[in-house]
Protein backbone atom coordinates (compact mmCIF):
# COMPACT_ATOMS: atom_id res chain seq x y z
CA UNK A 1 0.00 0.00 0.00
CA UNK A 2 1.49 3.35 -1.03
CA UNK A 3 1.74 6.11 1.53
CA UNK A 4 -0.66 9.02 1.37
CA UNK A 5 2.24 11.40 0.80
CA UNK A 6 3.25 9.53 -2.35
CA UNK A 7 -0.33 9.41 -3.62
CA UNK A 8 -0.66 13.17 -3.10
CA UNK A 9 2.59 13.83 -4.94
CA UNK A 10 1.56 11.67 -7.91
CA UNK A 11 -1.75 13.53 -8.05
CA UNK A 12 0.09 16.85 -7.92
CA UNK A 13 2.33 15.87 -10.84
CA UNK A 14 -0.69 14.76 -12.87
CA UNK A 15 -2.48 18.03 -12.17
CA UNK A 16 0.58 20.11 -13.07
CA UNK A 17 1.63 18.23 -16.19
CA UNK A 18 -1.84 17.78 -17.65
CA UNK A 19 -2.96 21.23 -16.55
CA UNK A 20 -6.07 19.86 -14.86
CA UNK A 21 -8.42 22.46 -13.45
CA UNK A 22 -10.80 22.52 -10.49
CA UNK A 23 -8.95 19.79 -8.64
CA UNK A 24 -6.20 19.69 -6.00
CA UNK A 25 -4.03 16.79 -4.87
CA UNK A 26 -6.24 16.49 -1.82
CA UNK A 27 -9.49 16.37 -3.82
CA UNK A 28 -8.15 14.14 -6.61
CA UNK A 29 -9.85 10.75 -6.24
CA UNK A 30 -6.96 8.25 -6.34
CA UNK A 31 -9.32 5.56 -7.65
CA UNK A 32 -10.44 7.48 -10.76
CA UNK A 33 -9.64 5.56 -13.94
CA UNK A 34 -7.28 7.94 -15.72
CA UNK A 35 -7.97 6.50 -19.15
CA UNK A 36 -11.68 5.72 -19.04
CA UNK A 37 -12.85 8.53 -16.81
CA UNK A 38 -10.28 11.28 -17.30
CA UNK A 39 -9.56 10.63 -20.99
CA UNK A 40 -5.78 10.49 -20.59
CA UNK A 41 -3.97 9.09 -23.61
CA UNK A 42 -0.54 7.54 -24.09
CA UNK A 43 1.22 10.85 -24.76
CA UNK A 44 -0.15 12.38 -21.56
CA UNK A 45 0.82 9.31 -19.60
CA UNK A 46 4.33 9.27 -21.04
CA UNK A 47 4.79 12.90 -20.03
CA UNK A 48 3.80 12.05 -16.47
CA UNK A 49 6.03 8.97 -16.50
CA UNK A 50 9.07 11.04 -17.51
CA UNK A 51 8.50 13.44 -14.61
CA UNK A 52 7.98 10.59 -12.15
CA UNK A 53 11.18 8.90 -13.32
CA UNK A 54 13.08 12.12 -12.72
CA UNK A 55 11.67 12.65 -9.29
CA UNK A 56 11.97 9.14 -7.90
CA UNK A 57 14.95 7.82 -9.85
CA UNK A 58 13.07 4.74 -11.01
CA UNK A 59 12.58 3.28 -14.47
CA UNK A 60 9.02 2.85 -15.73
CA UNK A 61 8.90 0.51 -18.70
CA UNK A 62 6.66 1.38 -21.66
CA UNK A 63 5.18 -2.10 -21.38
CA UNK A 64 3.96 -1.27 -17.87
CA UNK A 65 1.81 1.70 -18.91
CA UNK A 66 -1.41 -0.34 -18.88
CA UNK A 67 -0.83 -0.99 -15.17
CA UNK A 68 -0.86 2.74 -14.41
CA UNK A 69 -4.60 3.19 -14.51
CA UNK A 70 -5.19 5.23 -11.35
CA UNK A 71 -3.21 7.54 -9.11
CA UNK A 72 -3.20 4.84 -6.43
CA UNK A 73 -1.87 2.22 -8.85
CA UNK A 74 0.85 4.60 -10.05
CA UNK A 75 1.86 5.31 -6.45
CA UNK A 76 1.93 1.58 -5.64
CA UNK A 77 3.99 0.90 -8.76
CA UNK A 78 6.53 3.54 -7.74
CA UNK A 79 6.55 2.24 -4.19
CA UNK A 80 7.42 -1.23 -5.44
CA UNK A 81 10.15 0.15 -7.70
CA UNK A 82 11.64 2.12 -4.83
CA UNK A 83 11.83 -1.05 -2.74
CA UNK A 84 13.81 -2.70 -5.54
CA UNK A 85 16.48 0.02 -5.50
CA UNK B 1 13.72 -7.20 -51.96
CA UNK B 2 16.77 -7.15 -49.76
CA UNK B 3 15.40 -5.78 -46.54
CA UNK B 4 16.07 -7.74 -43.36
CA UNK B 5 13.75 -7.73 -40.39
CA UNK B 6 15.33 -6.54 -37.18
CA UNK B 7 14.93 -7.71 -33.66
CA UNK B 8 12.78 -5.32 -31.71
CA UNK B 9 15.18 -3.34 -29.50
CA UNK B 10 14.84 -4.56 -25.95
CA UNK B 11 13.41 -2.24 -23.36
CA UNK B 12 16.72 -2.56 -21.50
CA UNK B 13 18.67 -1.21 -24.47
CA UNK B 14 16.43 1.78 -24.79
CA UNK B 15 16.21 2.46 -21.09
CA UNK B 16 19.97 2.29 -20.69
CA UNK B 17 20.22 5.19 -23.06
CA UNK B 18 18.14 7.41 -20.78
CA UNK B 19 21.36 8.94 -19.54
CA UNK B 20 19.97 12.32 -18.69
CA UNK B 21 16.99 13.41 -16.64
CA UNK B 22 14.06 14.66 -18.70
CA UNK B 23 13.94 17.86 -16.68
CA UNK B 24 17.54 18.52 -17.65
CA UNK B 25 16.86 17.85 -21.34
CA UNK B 26 14.01 20.35 -21.42
CA UNK B 27 16.01 22.92 -19.46
CA UNK B 28 17.54 23.94 -22.80
CA UNK B 29 15.41 26.98 -23.82
CA UNK B 30 15.11 25.95 -27.48
CA UNK B 31 14.02 22.44 -26.53
CA UNK B 32 11.61 23.66 -23.88
CA UNK B 33 9.99 26.15 -26.25
CA UNK B 34 9.43 23.46 -28.89
CA UNK B 35 8.26 20.91 -26.30
CA UNK B 36 5.66 23.34 -24.95
CA UNK B 37 4.59 24.13 -28.50
CA UNK B 38 3.97 20.53 -29.58
CA UNK B 39 2.54 19.14 -26.34
CA UNK B 40 -0.49 21.40 -26.68
CA UNK B 41 -1.63 19.04 -29.44
CA UNK B 42 -1.44 15.82 -27.45
CA UNK B 43 -5.24 15.92 -27.33
CA UNK B 44 -5.46 14.78 -30.97
CA UNK B 45 -7.13 11.35 -31.35
CA UNK B 46 -7.47 10.21 -34.93
CA UNK B 47 -9.51 7.81 -36.95
CA UNK B 48 -9.73 7.44 -40.73
CA UNK B 49 -12.63 7.12 -43.13
CA UNK B 50 -12.93 5.87 -46.68
CA UNK B 51 -15.45 8.24 -48.24
CA UNK B 52 -16.47 6.57 -51.51
CA UNK B 53 -15.41 3.61 -53.61
CA UNK B 54 -15.16 5.85 -56.66
CA UNK B 55 -12.07 7.55 -58.06
CA UNK B 56 -11.44 9.60 -61.17
CA UNK B 57 -8.03 8.07 -61.90
CA UNK B 58 -6.39 4.65 -61.48
CA UNK B 59 -2.85 4.56 -60.11
CA UNK B 60 -0.42 1.67 -60.11
CA UNK B 61 0.07 0.56 -56.50
CA UNK B 62 -3.00 2.39 -55.12
CA UNK B 63 -3.76 1.09 -51.64
CA UNK B 64 -7.51 1.53 -52.03
CA UNK B 65 -7.94 -0.92 -54.87
CA UNK B 66 -6.19 -3.71 -53.00
CA UNK B 67 -7.93 -6.14 -50.65
CA UNK B 68 -11.61 -6.38 -49.79
CA UNK B 69 -12.49 -2.78 -49.06
CA UNK B 70 -12.81 -1.76 -52.72
CA UNK B 71 -15.88 -4.03 -52.95
CA UNK B 72 -17.66 -2.32 -50.07
CA UNK B 73 -20.82 -0.47 -51.04
CA UNK B 74 -21.06 3.29 -50.60
CA UNK B 75 -23.20 4.86 -47.94
CA UNK B 76 -23.58 8.38 -49.25
CA UNK B 77 -26.38 9.46 -46.92
CA UNK B 78 -25.32 12.69 -45.14
CA UNK B 79 -27.63 11.87 -42.24
CA UNK B 80 -25.77 8.61 -41.58
CA UNK B 81 -22.41 10.35 -41.89
CA UNK B 82 -23.44 13.05 -39.45
CA UNK B 83 -24.60 10.39 -36.99
CA UNK B 84 -21.28 8.58 -37.38
CA UNK B 85 -19.28 11.75 -36.77
CA UNK B 86 -21.31 12.57 -33.67
CA UNK B 87 -20.72 9.06 -32.35
CA UNK B 88 -17.01 9.38 -33.11
CA UNK B 89 -16.83 12.67 -31.26
CA UNK B 90 -18.67 11.08 -28.36
CA UNK B 91 -16.04 8.35 -28.04
CA UNK B 92 -13.24 10.91 -28.02
CA UNK B 93 -12.13 11.24 -31.64
CA UNK B 94 -10.84 14.79 -32.21
CA UNK B 95 -9.21 14.40 -35.63
CA UNK B 96 -10.45 12.76 -38.84
CA UNK B 97 -8.54 11.65 -41.92
CA UNK B 98 -10.79 11.38 -44.98
CA UNK B 99 -9.19 9.20 -47.61
CA UNK B 100 -10.09 6.55 -50.22
CA UNK B 101 -10.91 6.32 -52.85
CA UNK B 102 -11.29 10.01 -53.82
CA UNK B 103 -12.98 12.28 -51.26
CA UNK B 104 -13.26 15.23 -53.65
CA UNK B 105 -16.03 13.30 -55.43
CA UNK B 106 -18.21 13.56 -52.30
CA UNK B 107 -17.67 17.13 -51.06
CA UNK B 108 -21.02 17.20 -49.27
CA UNK B 109 -19.91 14.33 -47.04
CA UNK B 110 -16.59 16.05 -46.34
CA UNK B 111 -18.55 19.09 -45.25
CA UNK B 112 -20.70 17.04 -42.89
CA UNK B 113 -17.56 15.65 -41.25
CA UNK B 114 -16.07 19.13 -40.94
CA UNK B 115 -19.25 20.48 -39.35
CA UNK B 116 -19.04 17.94 -36.54
CA UNK B 117 -15.27 17.42 -36.08
CA UNK B 118 -13.42 20.53 -37.26
CA UNK B 119 -9.89 19.16 -37.18
CA UNK B 120 -8.80 16.83 -39.93
CA UNK B 121 -7.30 16.29 -43.33
CA UNK B 122 -8.27 14.95 -46.72
CA UNK B 123 -6.10 12.84 -49.00
CA UNK B 124 -6.87 13.73 -52.61
CA UNK B 125 -5.36 13.42 -56.07
CA UNK B 126 -6.08 17.14 -56.54
CA UNK B 127 -7.88 16.83 -59.87
CA UNK B 128 -11.04 18.35 -58.46
CA UNK B 129 -10.88 21.16 -55.94
CA UNK B 130 -12.44 20.58 -52.54
CA UNK B 131 -14.58 23.60 -51.59
CA UNK B 132 -13.00 26.13 -49.27
CA UNK B 133 -15.90 25.65 -46.86
CA UNK B 134 -14.23 22.38 -45.84
CA UNK B 135 -11.49 23.76 -43.61
CA UNK B 136 -9.38 20.64 -43.32
CA UNK B 137 -5.79 20.24 -44.43
CA UNK B 138 -5.74 19.02 -48.03
CA UNK B 139 -3.02 16.52 -48.91
CA UNK B 140 -2.48 16.45 -52.66
CA UNK B 141 -0.66 13.37 -53.88
CA UNK B 142 2.19 13.94 -56.33
CA UNK B 143 3.90 10.92 -57.85
CA UNK B 144 6.51 12.53 -60.07
CA UNK B 145 6.43 14.84 -63.05
CA UNK B 146 3.64 14.96 -65.60
CA UNK B 147 5.22 12.30 -67.82
CA UNK B 148 5.37 9.90 -64.90
CA UNK B 149 1.83 10.75 -63.80
CA UNK B 150 0.58 9.98 -67.29
CA UNK B 151 2.35 6.63 -67.22
CA UNK B 152 1.68 5.50 -63.63
CA UNK B 153 -1.62 7.24 -62.92
CA UNK B 154 -3.11 7.57 -66.43
CA UNK B 155 -3.59 11.25 -65.70
CA UNK B 156 -2.66 14.04 -68.11
CA UNK B 157 -1.23 17.36 -66.88
CA UNK B 158 -1.89 16.32 -63.30
CA UNK B 159 0.66 18.56 -61.59
CA UNK B 160 -0.56 21.54 -63.61
CA UNK B 161 -4.15 20.84 -62.54
CA UNK B 162 -3.15 20.35 -58.91
CA UNK B 163 -1.33 23.69 -58.84
CA UNK B 164 -4.22 25.44 -60.57
CA UNK B 165 -6.62 24.12 -57.95
CA UNK B 166 -4.53 24.71 -54.84
CA UNK B 167 -2.00 27.47 -55.46
CA UNK B 168 -2.23 29.98 -52.60
CA UNK B 169 -4.56 27.74 -50.59
CA UNK B 170 -3.34 27.64 -46.99
CA UNK B 171 -5.00 24.24 -46.52
CA UNK B 172 -2.84 22.59 -49.16
CA UNK B 173 0.19 20.38 -48.65
CA UNK B 174 1.60 18.62 -51.71
CA UNK B 175 2.72 15.12 -50.76
CA UNK B 176 5.48 13.87 -53.03
CA UNK B 177 5.58 10.08 -52.95
CA UNK B 178 9.00 8.68 -53.73
CA UNK B 179 8.66 5.45 -55.68
CA UNK B 180 11.64 3.45 -56.85
CA UNK B 181 11.61 5.11 -60.26
CA UNK B 182 10.70 8.79 -59.69
CA UNK B 183 13.35 9.85 -57.18
CA UNK B 184 15.37 12.12 -59.45
CA UNK B 185 12.23 13.91 -60.62
CA UNK B 186 11.83 15.61 -57.22
CA UNK B 187 14.40 18.25 -58.18
CA UNK B 188 12.33 19.59 -61.10
CA UNK B 189 8.98 19.06 -59.43
CA UNK B 190 10.17 20.88 -56.32
CA UNK B 191 11.40 23.80 -58.39
CA UNK B 192 7.96 24.06 -60.00
CA UNK B 193 6.06 23.78 -56.73
CA UNK B 194 8.26 26.30 -54.93
CA UNK B 195 7.80 28.75 -57.81
CA UNK B 196 4.09 28.60 -57.09
CA UNK B 197 4.72 28.94 -53.31
CA UNK B 198 3.31 25.47 -52.63
CA UNK B 199 4.22 23.62 -49.42
CA UNK B 200 5.55 20.10 -49.87
CA UNK B 201 6.10 17.07 -47.68
CA UNK B 202 7.43 13.63 -48.54
CA UNK B 203 6.06 10.13 -48.58
CA UNK B 204 7.74 6.85 -49.39
CA UNK B 205 5.85 4.37 -51.55
CA UNK B 206 4.92 1.47 -49.30
CA UNK B 207 3.85 -1.60 -51.19
CA UNK B 208 0.37 -3.03 -50.73
CA UNK B 209 0.22 -6.69 -49.70
CA UNK B 210 1.08 -8.85 -52.70
CA UNK B 211 2.25 -5.92 -54.83
CA UNK B 212 4.79 -7.11 -57.41
CA UNK B 213 5.15 -3.96 -59.50
CA UNK B 214 8.19 -1.81 -60.17
CA UNK B 215 7.50 0.95 -57.63
CA UNK B 216 8.56 -1.03 -54.57
CA UNK B 217 11.77 0.22 -52.95
CA UNK B 218 15.01 -1.63 -52.41
CA UNK B 219 18.01 -0.58 -50.34
CA UNK B 220 19.58 1.33 -53.23
CA UNK B 221 16.45 3.35 -53.96
CA UNK B 222 15.97 4.12 -50.27
CA UNK B 223 19.52 5.50 -50.13
CA UNK B 224 18.91 7.57 -53.24
CA UNK B 225 15.63 8.88 -51.82
CA UNK B 226 17.44 9.80 -48.59
CA UNK B 227 19.98 11.85 -50.48
CA UNK B 228 17.35 13.54 -52.63
CA UNK B 229 15.24 14.44 -49.60
CA UNK B 230 18.22 15.98 -47.80
CA UNK B 231 19.19 17.92 -50.94
CA UNK B 232 15.72 19.35 -51.41
CA UNK B 233 15.25 20.07 -47.72
CA UNK B 234 18.45 22.13 -47.76
CA UNK B 235 17.57 23.91 -50.99
CA UNK B 236 13.95 24.79 -50.14
CA UNK B 237 13.71 25.19 -46.36
CA UNK B 238 10.71 27.52 -46.63
CA UNK B 239 8.70 25.21 -48.84
CA UNK B 240 9.55 21.73 -47.57
CA UNK B 241 7.78 20.50 -44.43
CA UNK B 242 10.24 17.83 -43.33
CA UNK B 243 13.24 17.34 -41.07
CA UNK B 244 16.41 15.27 -41.16
CA UNK B 245 14.85 12.87 -38.66
CA UNK B 246 11.84 12.44 -40.92
CA UNK B 247 14.31 11.52 -43.65
CA UNK B 248 15.95 8.91 -41.41
CA UNK B 249 12.69 7.40 -40.19
CA UNK B 250 11.22 7.03 -43.66
CA UNK B 251 14.24 5.95 -45.68
CA UNK B 252 15.81 3.53 -43.21
CA UNK B 253 16.44 0.05 -44.58
CA UNK B 254 14.05 -1.13 -41.85
CA UNK B 255 10.43 -0.13 -42.02
CA UNK B 256 8.52 1.85 -39.42
CA UNK B 257 7.21 -1.22 -37.62
CA UNK B 258 10.66 -2.70 -37.15
CA UNK B 259 12.11 0.62 -36.03
CA UNK B 260 9.40 1.84 -33.72
CA UNK B 261 6.77 -0.85 -33.27
CA UNK B 262 3.53 0.05 -35.02
CA UNK B 263 0.82 1.14 -32.62
CA UNK B 264 -2.15 0.81 -35.00
CA UNK B 265 -4.66 -1.94 -34.13
CA UNK B 266 -3.71 -4.08 -37.12
CA UNK B 267 -0.26 -4.70 -35.61
CA UNK B 268 -1.01 -3.92 -31.98
CA UNK B 269 -3.28 -6.28 -30.03
CA UNK B 270 -3.42 -4.04 -26.95
CA UNK B 271 -6.61 -2.11 -26.31
CA UNK B 272 -5.38 -0.59 -23.06
CA UNK B 273 -4.33 2.87 -24.18
CA UNK B 274 -3.33 4.86 -27.27
CA UNK B 275 -4.10 4.04 -30.90
CA UNK B 276 -4.74 0.38 -30.13
CA UNK B 277 -7.66 1.52 -28.04
CA UNK B 278 -9.15 4.42 -29.97
CA UNK B 279 -8.24 4.13 -33.66
CA UNK B 280 -10.71 2.86 -36.23
CA UNK B 281 -10.59 2.73 -40.00
CA UNK B 282 -14.06 2.98 -41.50
CA UNK B 283 -15.01 1.67 -44.89
CA UNK B 284 -17.40 3.37 -47.28
CA UNK B 285 -20.40 1.54 -45.82
CA UNK B 286 -19.43 2.93 -42.37
CA UNK B 287 -18.36 -0.46 -41.05
CA UNK B 288 -14.95 -1.09 -39.48
CA UNK B 289 -12.84 -4.10 -38.67
CA UNK B 290 -10.25 -3.95 -35.91
CA UNK B 291 -8.05 -6.59 -37.50
CA UNK B 292 -7.70 -4.46 -40.64
CA UNK B 293 -7.42 -1.07 -38.96
CA UNK B 294 -4.44 1.09 -39.73
CA UNK B 295 -3.91 4.38 -41.54
CA UNK B 296 -3.27 2.77 -44.93
CA UNK B 297 -4.97 -0.64 -44.91
CA UNK B 298 -3.59 -3.42 -47.09
CA UNK B 299 -0.08 -2.02 -46.91
CA UNK B 300 2.54 -4.72 -46.46
CA UNK B 301 3.49 -3.92 -42.85
CA UNK B 302 7.13 -4.95 -43.33
CA UNK B 303 7.44 -2.40 -46.14
CA UNK B 304 5.49 0.41 -44.44
CA UNK B 305 7.25 3.77 -44.52
CA UNK B 306 4.09 5.73 -45.14
CA UNK B 307 4.06 9.35 -44.03
CA UNK B 308 0.66 8.96 -42.38
CA UNK B 309 1.79 5.96 -40.42
CA UNK B 310 4.98 7.62 -39.24
CA UNK B 311 3.06 10.63 -38.00
CA UNK B 312 1.44 8.43 -35.40
CA UNK B 313 4.01 5.67 -34.91
CA UNK B 314 7.10 7.88 -34.43
CA UNK B 315 5.20 10.50 -32.45
CA UNK B 316 3.85 7.87 -30.04
CA UNK B 317 7.40 6.88 -29.10
CA UNK B 318 8.06 9.93 -26.97
CA UNK B 319 9.50 7.81 -24.16
CA UNK B 320 12.19 6.22 -26.32
CA UNK B 321 13.30 9.58 -27.64
CA UNK B 322 13.47 11.35 -24.28
CA UNK B 323 16.91 9.89 -23.63
CA UNK B 324 19.34 12.69 -24.50
CA UNK B 325 19.11 16.17 -26.04
CA UNK B 326 19.98 15.18 -29.60
CA UNK B 327 17.51 12.31 -29.83
CA UNK B 328 14.82 14.42 -28.22
CA UNK B 329 15.45 17.30 -30.62
CA UNK B 330 15.07 14.85 -33.50
CA UNK B 331 11.73 13.70 -32.12
CA UNK B 332 10.58 17.30 -31.61
CA UNK B 333 11.46 18.12 -35.23
CA UNK B 334 9.45 15.10 -36.34
CA UNK B 335 6.40 16.07 -34.27
CA UNK B 336 6.66 19.72 -35.31
CA UNK B 337 6.67 18.55 -38.93
CA UNK B 338 3.75 16.20 -38.42
CA UNK B 339 1.64 18.96 -36.85
CA UNK B 340 2.47 21.43 -39.64
CA UNK B 341 1.45 18.87 -42.24
CA UNK B 342 -1.74 17.73 -40.55
CA UNK B 343 -3.16 20.63 -38.50
CA UNK B 344 -4.61 23.78 -40.04
CA UNK B 345 -3.03 26.90 -38.54
CA UNK B 346 0.04 25.16 -37.09
CA UNK B 347 3.26 26.75 -38.34
CA UNK B 348 6.40 24.69 -38.53
CA UNK B 349 9.44 26.04 -36.71
CA UNK B 350 13.02 25.86 -37.88
CA UNK B 351 14.38 22.35 -37.44
CA UNK B 352 16.38 22.04 -34.20
CA UNK B 353 18.73 19.52 -35.85
CA UNK B 354 20.24 19.98 -39.28
CA UNK B 355 21.94 16.58 -39.36
CA UNK B 356 20.53 13.08 -39.36
CA UNK B 357 20.45 11.18 -36.09
CA UNK B 358 19.71 7.45 -35.67
CA UNK B 359 16.48 6.06 -34.24
CA UNK B 360 16.80 4.78 -30.63
CA UNK B 361 18.45 1.38 -30.62
CA UNK B 362 19.50 1.45 -34.31
CA UNK B 363 22.18 2.75 -36.60
CA UNK B 364 21.56 5.39 -39.25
Amino acid sequence: MAEKKLILRVAEILIDELKLEDVTPETFDPEVDLIDELGIDSMDLTTVVLVLQDEYGVTIDEDDYPKLKTVRLIAEYIDEKLKEL
Amino acid sequence: MNIKRAEKPSVENIVQKHTMKFSKIIADPAIRERWEKVRRYFFLRESTYDMTNRCNIRCDGCYYYEGEKQFTGDNSDPVDWRALMKAEKERGITYVVLAGAEPSLVPELCRVCYDVIPLGSIATNGFKMIPESVGYKIHISVWGNDDTSRRVRNAKHLLERQIENYEGDSRAVFVYTFTRDNIGEIYDVMETLSRHECRVTFNIFSAPVGYAGTLRHDNASLSFARKAMMDVLAAYPDHVLFSPYNVVAHTHRLGLHDLFGCSYPRMNPSTDIGLGRSFRQYRTDLSWDRSASCCVPDTDCADCRHYASGSAVVTARLYRHASDPETFKAWLDYVDTYLAVWVVGYDKGKNLLERMTPPPGFEL
